[in-house]
């Protein structure tokens, strides 16, 4: 494994988990109501 | 306030004027009972222009829309549906809040036709306000059907108020209410409506208070609405009391036992009594039922739905029939679904990538990663929405209410009453909103034992699981065995129940009126639009966290870098270490605790992560088919798909078809599991800890960790448990091993 895979790894990794913290802890997931406001502030 | 302050600024002899009648924004708050048809209504008048929010500082559920209309912008704000404005659901605080301190231009107040008393005690209470008033008299073809005449022109003069039969669901009369409303808002001050006489003694203390009140407190008359300030003061709301923060007030007590003097009973029930009095007096004189009316259809059916020994046998039947119809209709388009992911999907994600030189673990990444962890989710998108339909039918058909109502005499015994039951009958979609549910119950103590138990409720998160596992080892007893997990969630949601009753909540179960809607055949386009709002979610989790999931999957599968075999990577490893947890349920194997553990995030992605771990070496294919023969091949299995599906569902024989399962994931499972493990891991998959945004509505609603805590720890004993006894049960009973 090539240093630009490693970067390319490291990259796809930091978005997988900003896209966990961005829809599981910052927007509390899609709660699945009517509308998705549940979880709107 | 401020759009109230400017309007009267404009405001000349009760008219405005031409020019600044057009600039201005005309807000309009929609009011009324729950199942008077009121959103129907407001999403018929506005459509897509319909903002979703919440209201602010609570999680009540705020809809607004901005229009124009007849060349005029209006605001349509809907207010949560109550049956009253007093402060006693955090819905009727929301709604009076609103109406006191934002003073809207007008309110329209949706009333059920069908139900006209129950529904004109909210109108009396919004008639105090002293804000104009339109009512839309609401359900109004199902009035005539059932040959009721209502008098508009008699509630009109009796009450002040214009009044205008709609039916949102035929969409007609909204034009002409919209008219109306217009007409009212630019001549507020001759269309407020008349004052109520609530009786000589009543009106007589208001009289006293409001002199008093002028004297003593002159800014207050000036900052609410007098007559209503005046009311609630003598109801002794509390609500009011705390915000207004008086002393004790000698006038007030005064007049407060005069009344209780004269009356013999408190003051509440006093004001309860003349609001309940004038509602069914103007019901007696605008509506003329047909003297010697039928038995009702929904008398007909409730008197078989409802009956003691079979509501709930029908219940459960009625599950049963929603489990097959979704499974015979979604089935084949699920194989069709899968069929793409497994083949054409992968192959052209591998011929977009080689090309442009992307390194070979990149491709990997893609296919055994990405398509083959979010593929085995989407693979079950049509079971999904296929639920999600039938349940939504069930709700608009007041079948749903049925439901709660049969099992009210089951939530008693666990302390509850049937309310509790419809947070867990939303429970069954997705156990967040079944969660934020619960608000709408009054006491403390049944909102937490009610959020403890909803997650017990199988969510549709959960399909996916179940319909993998018995596609592969239950293929000819599907329905029944899913069915029986769902009936199994709702067994051990009142075993739950029962105990907690007996440790951490005692008390009695307070007693509730529930509100049973009539039969209706809901429109195929409220069907769609309400299966759309519960289902999408669904693909929201696919696109975001499942997806990302996948992602962090695929690196925990080939971590170390150039691992050999997937147990030796970091997930392999993990879930060796958790495995033997898992052991005497049948399912100790890595495969399954990491599927498992990573299945803590959504329950969908326990098939994700089996999808990535039992995703197929690539193997070198004799001949790649072209772009153009899968498209083609594509075309054709979808209608073959859609042939299947409608055969199936008019019972008409469909051809044997040789068992050509595509799915590498079933056919490892096959191997790994036997039926007896299979059940015991859907069991556990069933009851164990609830997904993180569950447990994070859990915070948010109660406010502490501490219940969701509570939550986690039983649900995951729970489901240990269970699942040990379905296992060990059923190898002593000879079903396996």
């Amino acid at each position: 494994m090539g240093i630009a895979d490693a970067i390319i790894a490291a990259l796809l990794v930091g978005g997988a988990c900003y896209i966990l913290y961005a829809t599981l802890w910052k927007k509390k997931g899609c709660c699945g109501c009517e509308g998705g406001s549940c979880c709107k502030k | 306030m401020s759009t109230q302050l400017k309007y009267k600024d404009e405001e000349s002899d009760g008219e405005i004027s031409g020019r600044s009648a057009e600039a201005r924004v005309i807000t309009v708050a929609v009011a009324g009972n729950p199942n008077s048809g009121k959103s129907t209504l407001i999403n018929a008048i506005a459509g897509t222009r319909l903002h979703v929010g919440n209201w602010a500082g609570v999680t009540v559920e705020k809809k607004e829309a901005l229009f124009d209309f007849g060349g005029r912008k209006i605001r349509l704000v809907d207010l949560p549906g109550t049956y009253s404005l007093s402060p006693y659901s955090q819905e009727e605080i929301v709604a009076r809040d609103y109406l006191v301190h934002e003073r809207p231009d007008l309110i329209i107040n949706v009333v059920d036709a069908t139900n006209l008393e129950r529904n004109l005690y909210l109108t009396v209470q919004i008639m105090e306000l002293g804000i104009p008033v339109v009512m839309a008299l609401n359900i109004y073809d199902e009035a005539q059907e059932k040959g009721y005449r209502i008098d508009g022109k008699a509630m009109e003069e009796m009450l002040g108020i214009a009044v205008v039969p709609t039916s949102a669901t035929r969409k007609t009369g909204l034009d002409q209410l919209l008219d109306t409303a217009l007409r009212v808002a630019d001549a507020p001050k001759q269309r407020v409506p008349k004052k109520l006489n609530y009786g000589e003694d009543i009106e007589v203390a208001c009289d006293y208070l409001a002199k008093s009140f002028r004297t003593s407190y002159p800014a207050l008359t000036d900052s609410y609405p007098q007559r209503w300030l005046l009311l609630k003061l003598m109801e002794q709301d509390s609500h009011v009391m705390r915000e207004l923060d008086l002393d004790d007030l000698d006038f007030l007590d005064q007049a407060l036992h005069h009344l209780r003097k004269a009356h013999g009973e408190d003051i509440e029930s006093i004001m309860a009594d003349a609001r309940y009095s004038l509602a069914s007096g103007l019901t007696r004189e605008v509506l003329h039922k047909p003297e010697l009316r039928p038995t009702e259809i929904t008398e007909k059916i409730d008197k078989i739905v409802l009956n003691r020994f079979l509501g709930i046998p029908i219940f459960m039947a009625a599950m049963w029939l929603l489990f097959k119809l979704t499974f015979d209709l979604s089935a084949p388009f699920g194989a069709w679904l899968g069929s793409m992911t497994d083949g054409p999907f992968k192959r052209w994600a591998s011929a977009l990538l080689t090309p442009l030189g992307a390194p070979d673990w990149t491709v990997s990444l893609v296919n055994d990663g990405v398509i083959a962890g979010v593929g085995s989710v989407i693979v079950f998108v049509p079971v999904i929405f296929a639920m999600m339909f039938f349940i939504t039918f069930l709700e608009g058909s007041g079948y749903m209410a049925r439901a709660a109502f049969v099992m009210d005499r089951t939530m008693h015994a666990i302390g509850l009453h049937g309310k509790s039951f419809i947070p867990m009958l939303l429970g069954f979609g997705c156990n967040v909103p079944g969660i934020y549910a619960t608000r709408t119950l009054e006491n403390p103590k049944d909102k937490v034992l009610t959020a403890l138990l909803v997650p017990l409720m199988s969510c549709g998160a959960r399909l996916p699981v179940y319909v993998v596992f018995v596609s592969a080892f239950f293929p000819n007893n599907s329905s029944t065995v899913i069915w029986s997990l769902y009936v199994m969630g709702i067994l051990l949601a009142v075993l739950m129940g029962l105990i907690f009753k007996k440790t951490l909540f005692r008390g009695e179960a307070p007693m509730f009126i529930m509100e049973l809607p009539p039969y209706r055949m809901p429109s195929l386009h409220s069907l769609c639009v309400h299966t759309w709002e519960k289902g999408k979610h669904f693909l929201y989790k696919a696109g975001t966290y499942i997806f990302a999931v996948s992602i962090l999957v695929w690196f925990l599968l080939n971590l170390p870098w150039g691992v050999e075999h997937k147990r030796d990577s970091y997930l392999g490893q993990a879930g060796a270490v958790v495995a033997p947890v898992f052991q005497p349920m049948g399912f100790g194997t890595w495969e399954a605790a990491s599927s498992l553990i990573s299945g803590v995030i959504a329950k969908e992605i326990v098939v994700g992560t089996m999808g990535e771990i039992y995703a197929p070496k690539k193997e070198e294919q004799a001949e790649v088919p072209t772009l153009q023969e899968d498209l083609k091949e594509i075309g054709v299995s979808f209608g073959a798909a859609c042939s299947k599906a409608v055969k199936t569902l008019l019972y008409l024989p469909v051809p044997e078809e040789k068992e050509k399962d595509r799915s590498a994931l079933k056919q490892a499972l096959l191997g790994v599991f036997t039926p007896l493990s299979s059940y015991a891991f859907m069991v556990f998959v069933l009851l164990y800890m609830p997904c993180v945004v569950a447990i994070a509505a859990m915070r948010q609603e109660f406010g502490t960790w501490k219940w969701a805590v509570v939550g986690l720890g039983y649900q995951t004993a729970l489901a240990w448990c269970a699942a040990l006894i379905v296992y060990q049960g059923g190898r002593v009973l000879g079903l396996g091993g």
